[in-house]
């Protein structure tokens, strides 16, 4: 019974990592058109960088593209450190560093975003 | 079902080393390794990307002489490998979803290699661009 569990809750990881793979496809795909290959010199002065954020919906984009990527660079750690083996008592220890490591990364990132309205 | 499945699972438990024992093995193994690696290297461009963004906090003379600094060759070849991990990571992880939704398994080979040659591509346009810009 906990096997399947277990099994069941690995699937959806590998369809939620899946999933933010392909929208990340898109999310990446216009941060690094819009911020590096579109912008003059290939990077945004600070003057660019606040007229840039003060958009509403580039604002949401950029916050959810910091959502997405953290959640699939976190998912991933993982995986590639539960398959290097470890004891059940390390997986547990694995599961609250990348869940605390994603949540910081991702409260910072909207912080700073905050900072540049 | 992902990836892993199709990487033995005595060769996961060989750990780390073993992504870099490549001599002799088929395009999927490889495939598989440089997916691992390229995910830890743009695990670690994120973070290094968040603590360079937190500049914008100092105000425009922090930001624009980093901005001057990111113009200098050096930082121009390592966005040419940073392109390079994204395009890698990103188009063969779309190989990895498609095969695992039953798309193109039995030419999964030929799939790889048209990814990668798209991802060739991208990326000498894109490093084009960069120098261009």
């Amino acid at each position: 019974m906990r096997g399947k569990a277990r099994g069941v809750s690995t699937t959806i990881r590998w369809l939620l990592q899946a999933a933010t793979g392909i929208l990340l496809l898109l999310l990446l795909g216009v941060h690094m058109v819009a911020n590096h290959f579109i912008a003059e010199g290939g990077i945004r002065t600070y003057d660019q960088v606040i007229a840039y954020l003060s958009h509403p919906v580039i604002w949401t984009w950029e916050a959810l593209f910091l959502i997405i990527v953290t959640f699939h660079a976190m998912l991933g750690v993982r995986s590639v450190l539960f398959d290097l083996g470890p004891s059940p008592e390390a997986e547990k220890k694995i599961n609250l560093g990348v869940a605390i490591g994603g949540i910081g990364a991702i409260v910072y990132g909207l912080w700073l975003l905050s900072q540049l309205r | 079902m992902s990836q892993q499945m199709s990487v033995s699972r005595p060769f996961l438990r060989r750990g780390w080393r073993a992504w870099f024992q490549v001599r002799g093995r088929h395009v999927g193994y490889i495939a598989f390794a440089l997916n691992r690696l390229t995910g830890l290297g743009l695990v670690l461009y994120l973070i290094l990307h968040l603590m360079v963004l937190s500049l914008l906090t100092r105000g425009p003379n922090a930001w624009d002489a980093f901005v001057r600094l990111a113009k200098s060759p050096l930082f121009l070849l390592l966005d040419g490998i940073l392109l390079f991990g994204i395009l890698f990571h990103g188009l063969n992880g779309v190989r990895v979803v498609l095969v695992s939704m039953g798309i193109g398994v039995r030419r999964h080979k030929e799939l790889f290699w048209a990814l990668m040659g798209l991802a060739a591509l991208l990326l000498l346009g894109g490093v084009w661009g960069m120098w261009h810009v």
